[in-house]
């Protein structure tokens, strides 16, 4: 076993309780730096409570997580390390409306980090290239299609300069003419060495991208295997009845 | 396309003129030509009554008798030549009224200021107004740089009406912007007591509570913890205002999409960066036009504190024309002090309405 320090994520049996509804099962996972983790399962099955629990937007109720060496406990100091070094890309963007994109990339450097604004703005010009929407950094939120705020969400959370990026979905609310240019950045990323959680549901996606695909099923892991043999020969039932229903179509 | 081009292109008519637009509007059917010409019939006679009353027929001069007022059919302006530093700066003292002025002056200067949206970052608007206040108050009272100590007790008209109104959305706006966070808080004592608060204060009337302020108070506490009896006043009147300012911002930090904070939270920023930075200033947007209102009902409420003693513009007056001769010219004096509640109420929400279009092309 390597050095638990080492790991970027490590959970150990850990469990997530709504009021008396057991959400997540006791839970074990472990992700390496660098490595790209696909999660996928049916709707209501635990992906987005699971990988919210790493940067602490829901709160485990028992069990052990850790995130690069820092355990995630009601020590605030630790919540505020963790999440600096945590990006999140969300479903619905979230970007802040009332905010221009480049105000939104620079926000959390500067307030976080203390980074000056001029470099602040120079990394933010530097991720909106990244992503290719650098020509739209003065305009407002509203004023962007769906793909291109998701890009913009995913360049503000680089510029916090995280160590792990959390995604939730982050294609599933776009209509299918941007999906691609979203998913283009993503590759991108992991091209470059980001250590990356995906909850999605793009197989392409994890065929080519992921170093480990994990299926969910009602607050549990079912299975993890390596994208070839999770598409090709799934062990688990249920995975092969998800899989035929999301590929089958 | 503009409207030219379209009519251009496919060869429609051009818009209807004048005359044909208030036929169809005005005059479709016989009943509703006789309700148009009822109604701009009645119209026109408030109008010309009103217009007679107050330019044609009344007397302009300031020098004019009260004898050749009563004579005319008009109104009697002369009463407000004569009097309106009594309107403007109450008991204030003759040889000092240009210190009330330049106060007034400032009062406006600094909501004017704080209007403009170069100026809407907090520290800019805290900045404005505590100096805006601070200048004020030191005008008003004096007792430095040569200007004789004026007490608050001689304060009045337009000057004193400003400052309440000031000093109440001065204290009552933040506050309620800790009463709207504190009722939000995740410990049920603090959401629970702070709900019972608010609506305790909402339910009772102000008059009441600015009694309770100006006479129940000083029985009740320490003689080091009792201030002027306006700044007792004025304090209850800020509560009044924050517990309802406070229930707007509350609806305003609902409208704000939790996905907000979630954000916030996963970029790392801390309560009161997530709360300065995201929650509130979307939150207020939202609350925007109550917010408006609520500045304007207070305004007007300043008028209140007559009850408990104090020459705001609206006893000012009466004072104006209470004495001496002048006391049938009630109705002019009225009239100015309403023009002058018009000018700053209607400009405030004058301002209200270009927020909101500007909110709503999304520039805010
Ligand atoms: N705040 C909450 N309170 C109560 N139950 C919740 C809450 N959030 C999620 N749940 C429940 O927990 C379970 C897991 O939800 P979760 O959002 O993690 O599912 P998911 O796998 O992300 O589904 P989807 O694909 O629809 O996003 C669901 O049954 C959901 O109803
Ligand atoms: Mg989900």
């Amino acid at each position: 076993m390597t050095n638990p320090a080492a790991r970027a994520v490590t959970i150990e049996g850990m469990n997530k309780f709504y009021g008396g509804f057991h959400a997540l099962k006791d839970i074990n996972l472990t992700v390496d730096p660098g490595e790209k983790v696909v999660v996928c399962g049916p709707s209501g099955s635990g992906k987005s409570t699971m990988i919210r629990c790493i940067n602490r937007l829901e709160e485990h109720n028992s069990g052990l997580i850790e995130v690069l060496g820092t355990p995630l406990n009601d020590d605030v100091g630790n919540i505020d390390e963790i999440r600096r070094e945590v990006g999140m890309v969300f479903q619905h963007f979230n970007l802040f409306p009332h905010m221009t994109v480049l105000e939104n990339c620079v926000l959390a450097p500067m307030l976080v980090r203390k980074t000056p604004r001029a470099q602040a703005e120079a990394a933010a010009m530097k991720y909106l290239e990244k992503v290719r929407i650098p020509e739209q950094a003065q305009k407002y939120p509203g004023q962007l299609s769906g793909g291109q705020q998701q890009r913009v969400a995913i360049a503000r959370s680089l510029c916090m300069g995280p160590k792990i990026m959390l995604f939730d979905e982050p294609t599933s609310a776009l209509d299918p003419e941007m999906i691609s240019e979203v998913l283009d950045v993503m590759v991108s990323l992991a091209s470059d060495g980001m250590t990356m959680i995906c909850v999605t549901h793009e197989m392409g996606f994890a065929r080519r991208v992921a170093d480990r695909v994990i299926f969910m099923d009602r607050g549990e892991i079912v299975e993890t295997a390596d994208p070839e043999t999770f598409f090709t020969a799934p062990k688990n039932e249920r995975t092969q009845q998800f899989l035929a229903q999301v590929t089958g179509h | 396309m503009s409207d030219v081009a379209r009519h251009a292109v496919s060869g429609q008519p051009a818009p209807p003129g004048i005359g044909e637009r208030l036929r169809k509007d005005y005059f479709r059917s016989p009943q509703q030509a006789l309700i148009s010409i009822l109604g701009l019939g009645f119209f026109a006679w408030i109008l010309w009554t009103v217009a007679n009353w107050a330019i044609f027929s009344a007397v302009f001069d300031g020098d004019a008798s009260p004898e050749e007022c009563r004579a005319a059919s008009g109104a009697c302006w002369t009463v407000i030549a004569q009097r309106w530093r009594i309107i403007l700066f109450g008991l204030y003292p003759f040889e000092e009224q240009w210190r009330s002025a330049l106060a007034c002056v400032t009062v406006v200067a600094m909501v004017v200021l704080s209007c403009l949206p170069s100026s809407w970052t907090g520290k800019r608007l805290a900045a404005i107004w505590l100096i805006g206040t601070a200048l004020f108050y030191v005008l008003m009272k004096g007792g430095l740089l040569g200007m004789p100590l004026i007490g608050e007790e001689r304060w009045g008209g337009l000057a004193l009406t400003l400052f309440i109104f000031v000093t109440t959305c001065l204290i009552g706006f933040p506050l309620s912007i800790v009463l709207a966070l504190l009722r939000r808080s995740e410990l049920p004592v603090i959401s629970k007591g702070i709900g019972l608060f608010i609506d305790a204060v909402r339910s009772l009337p102000l008059l009441s509570i600015l009694f309770a302020f100006a006479v129940v108070v000083p029985f009740m506490l320490p003689q080091w913890l009792q201030a002027g009896k306006l700044y007792r006043v004025i304090f209850g009147a800020a509560l009044f205002f924050a517990a309802y300012q406070a229930e707007i911002i509350r609806g305003g930090m609902q409208g704000v999409a939790t996905g907000q904070s979630e954000a916030a939270k996963s970029l790392g920023l801390g309560y009161w960066q997530r709360t300065s930075r995201i929650l509130l200033p979307q939150a207020m947007r939202n609350a925007l036009p109550a917010t408006i209102n609520q500045f304007v009902i207070s305004f007007k409420e300043t008028s209140l504190v007559i009850v408990v003693g104090f020459f705001e513009i609206l006893a000012s007056g009466n004072a104006a024309y209470g004495t001496g001769d002048w006391t049938f010219a009630y109705r002019e004096v009225y009239a100015f002090i309403a023009l002058i509640y018009f000018v700053f109420v209607f400009s405030l929400s004058r301002y209200g309405a270009y927020l909101e279009r500007r909110m709503a092309v999304g520039e805010l």
